[in-house]
């Protein structure tokens, strides 16, 4: 049974991931879930940033992680391998994702590094198409896979397999456009788990809230609800706000519909659009000029 | 554009807090093994060798 479990995660780890998502991408489209949202610049961009990390970055992390880190931690090869699964499992958990948690909340919090992370918010729409939307600058930085690999080399890779598993499910429903956690609002026999289940990991109803085009509706969080896997960080910081609702625009208000190349390589490449982000001399926070000028700094 | 003084503060704030937390699961984990009286890295031959170097 253990082995079948080991092999699941193995798997899932390697093409499992992409093919859930190809599948759940596929019932999403089928369902009308992109409305009219997905143009051609959308899609280029969304395949780009699905393709490149998986084929490109990742490899090349995990390369130089081989190459660099018994120059860096010589000696400490599985230093750690004795570590229980268990724990293991919750020194890595807590470690990556809280790590995770800090690297998307200073994106937002610190103006500077906004434009770093706003590709993923430009999306107009939720689902698998915009689950690995990023600029290539945010994917090389991810802090916690360095984290993780070093983690590895030092002996937790088994609890690595698993964490790393359950967090790409977690956070791969939680950009899914199918609303899986209604069931856990309606029907009553089924609300306290999803009470515990809210405050524990990110659902549909908190992520899709972070993903709001608007908080005027008081259902969209766009500057909070920063949780990954686990939603907990943000209730103990204070950054939360849970609706069970899902808010009726996504994206950014200022959304010029850059072209693919700018929103994934910038600031390789620069937006022709006027008045952009990430145009040349372009504003660092957009809606910093148009609603408030230069007094709030988050987005 | 600078970040406002509220948010920096909170910032500062919680990652105090977060400390704490990256260190809770290794301080429980120790916590566990001084109660059972557990010494799982001395039956671990790897990390044997590591510390009779």
């Amino acid at each position: 049974m253990l082995h079948y479990i080991e092999l699941i995660f193995t798997n899932l780890n390697g093409w499992g991931l992409p093919v859930i998502m190809l599948i759940i991408g596929i019932v999403e489209f089928s369902f009308g879930l992109y409305e009219n949202h997905w143009t051609n610049n959308e899609r280029i961009l969304d395949i780009v940033c699905f393709v490149v990390p998986r084929i490109v970055v990742r490899p090349l992390i995990a390369y130089l992680g081989v190459l660099l880190l018994p120059t860096l931690l010589p000696n400490a090869k599985n230093i750690f391998a004795w570590v229980p699964f268990w724990w293991g499992f919750a020194i890595i958990a807590v470690a990556d994702d809280l790590t995770q948690y800090w690297y998307h909340r200073l994106h937002h919090q610190l103006p500077w590094l906004w434009r770093f992370h706003r590709t993923h918010h430009s999306a107009p729409y939720m689902g698998m198409a915009m689950a690995s939307r990023q600029n290539i600058i945010y994917t090389i930085f991810f802090s916690q896979i360095y984290l993780t690999t070093t983690l590895v080399y030092l002996g937790l890779g088994y609890p690595v397999l698993f964490v790393t598993g359950i967090k790409a499910l977690i956070t791969t429903g939680a950009h899914s456009s199918i609303k899986w956690d209604k069931p856990f609002y309606t029907i009553r026999w089924l609300k306290p788990v999803g009470w515990v289940l809210e405050r524990l990991i990110s659902t549909p109803a908190t992520h899709h809230a972070h993903h709001a085009d608007s908080s005027d509706d008081g259902i969209g969080n766009y500057k909070g609800n920063f949780g990954n896997m686990f939603f907990l960080w943000d209730i103990i910081f204070g950054t939360g706000i849970i609706t069970r609702q899902y808010p009726s625009g996504y994206g950014i208000k200022h959304y010029k519909q850059e072209e693919w190349y700018a929103q994934f390589l910038w600031p390789l490449f620069k937006s022709r659009r006027k008045g952009s982000e990430l145009s040349a001399g372009g504003p660092m926070v957009g809606d910093s000029v148009a609603v408030v000028p230069a007094a709030v700094a988050e987005v | 554009m600078k970040t406002d003084k509220v948010t920096q503060q909170k910032i500062i704030r919680d990652a105090l807090i977060s400390i704490v937390l990256y260190a809770l699961p290794v301080l429980l984990m120790l916590l566990s093994f001084r109660i059972s009286g557990e010494r799982p890295w001395k039956q671990h031959p790897q990390a044997a060798v590591k510390t009779t170097r």
